[in-house]
């Protein structure tokens, strides 16, 4: 067995050493995969995403700029939604940070419906219904246009802070003095255009750069609680454009997060 | 066997379809292009040592670059890394004291380092090492080494990106026509090209890109 192999078999994601959430320090990092599979559409892969994202990172050479552990892989069979959600909670209570690998978007509900009273900044095509519901306003990064109408005037109604892709492509973030100091981050991939990654289980034409993207939430000045990682389907895209925009912004929010 | 039925043989492929030459036939001025079979050094990265032999198959002798000619691969020894830098440093050597000017094609950071090395002990003063990406120092009529780092491509233009941004093959070819001072070779490195299909487009641009740094030190001191 070569070095390398040997490394590959004792780190986890991104350089981080495999281990339980008990190893992880106050302000550390618990890296979490949620290998949940999407139920409905016609794009399915997303059950692949935790451990491509690990083998993307390992390919690269990536190393993830904050310490902690990566905890492996959550089984998704029965109430593993709830299993999540405690998981979620124990991190934050002990001050670790999540970052959860998913999955479908089921994982970001149940994660983020741990931490009821945090802000959201959510980047993803399309307004969720579930995040309008919450107490605490939602940022919303590189919507498309295809929203109902009720939706917007509910978003609008509550001042929520959105952009859509072009506007984001034309101007990032510059001048928004509503980016919460602390908050959590939901990155549905599918907010990247089809063009450019492929690997996504929805299809969003004119969307995001992936340098946009990861542009837009490096300049944010916000100490992220908890980041979460869906809507990535890895087969579809063979180079691996979609998995290396999953991680360089990752790893981009925690270089100034 | 008929008349009709006459088996067909391409010329032997070389880059950007130049002549086949040796080092003999090497003249003063003239651009001469070597692949380099080597990714186990510097940088390693498994598939680099195939670009040349790739560049080569998609060359076609459409548009061929006057003055120049293709020597083959150098002659390499990776598993005997201080045999190998030894030889790698003295063939390039043989080429610049020549007074040609060596494009150096292929593999890892290794070779554009042994060029380097080459390149310092021909000239009588410094030899300023320049990279295609990086900013072009103004160094009179100091020597310069042309490093090509294929990696800075960005990642759409690539079949196994390493990250995102990155310089589009026409950026980094107006970088090298940018670049002024006395270019006397060049390494173009870092690309590991897929051998399917999928390699095409990374391929190709690597062929243009190796173009360009050909042209460019045609014309000498500019």
């Amino acid at each position: 067995m070569s070095n390398a192999q040997k490394l590959q078999v004792v780190t986890g994601f991104a350089g981080l050493p495999f281990g339980p959430v008990s190893e992880c320090a106050v302000g550390e990092v618990g890296i979490l995969g949620v290998p949940c599979e999407v139920e409905k559409g016609p794009r399915f892969g997303a059950a692949l995403a935790p451990d491509a994202l690990r083998a993307m990172a390992e390919r690269v050479g990536t190393e993830f700029p904050a310490p902690g552990r990566d905890l492996g892989n959550i089984e998704p069979t029965g109430d593993w939604s709830g299993a999540v959600g405690q998981l979620v909670s124990q991190m934050a209570h002990l001050g670790v940070v999540p970052v959860v690998l998913g999955g479908a978007e089921d994982v970001a509900t149940a994660v983020l419906g741990a931490l009821p009273e945090l802000p959201v900044v959510a980047a993803m095509p399309r307004i969720r219904e579930d995040l309008v519901a919450r107490e605490v306003n939602t940022v919303w990064l590189g919507l498309n246009g295809a929203q109902p109408a009720e939706v917007w005037g509910k978003i609008s109604q509550r001042s929520m802070l959105w952009r859509t892709a072009r506007q984001l492509d034309e101007g990032g973030i510059a001048n928004i003095s509503k980016i919460p100091e602390r908050g959590g981050l939901w990155l549905d991939v599918s907010v990247i255009d089809l063009g450019h990654a492929a690997g996504v289980v929805g299809l969003n034409p004119g969307g995001m750069k992936p340098e946009t993207l990861v542009a837009t939430v490096e300049a944010m000045a916000c100490e992220w609680q908890v980041i979460v990682i869906t809507g990535l389907a890895p087969a579809r895209d063979t180079r691996g454009l979609s998995e290396l925009a999953a991680l360089e912004t990752l790893t981009a929010a925690f270089r100034h997060g | 066997m008929g008349d009709a039925v006459q088996p067909l043989f391409d010329a032997i492929p070389s880059f950007l379809g130049t002549p086949v030459g040796d080092l003999e036939d090497l003249t003063p001025g003239q651009v001469a292009l070597a692949g380099y079979f080597c990714d186990n050094l510097g940088r390693p990265a498994a598939g680099q040592r195939y670009l040349a032999r790739q560049l080569r198959y998609v060359s076609r002798p459409d548009d061929i670059l006057m003055n120049t000619l293709d020597l083959g691969d150098a002659n390499v020894f990776p598993l005997e890394p201080d045999k190998h830098i030894a030889a790698v440093v003295s063939q390039c050597k043989s080429v610049l004291q020549r007074g040609a000017r060596l494009v150096l094609v292929g593999g890892d950071t290794s070779g554009a380092k042994a060029l380097v090395t080459a390149a310092q002990q021909i000239a009588d003063r410094d030899v300023h090492e320049v990279s295609a990406t990086g900013v072009n120092c103004s160094s009179g009529t100091s020597p310069i080494v042309l490093c090509v780092d294929l990696e800075e491509l960005a990642g759409n233009w690539l079949s196994r990106p390493r990250h995102l941004a990155g310089l589009t093959p026409v950026q980094m070819i107006a970088r090298i026509e940018a670049i002024r001072g006395n270019v006397i070779a060049a390494a173009v490195f870092g690309l590991a090209p897929a051998l399917d299909s999928r390699g095409t487009t990374e391929t190709r641009a690597a062929l243009a890109i190796v173009r360009a740094v050909t042209d460019r030190l045609g014309k000498g001191a500019n």
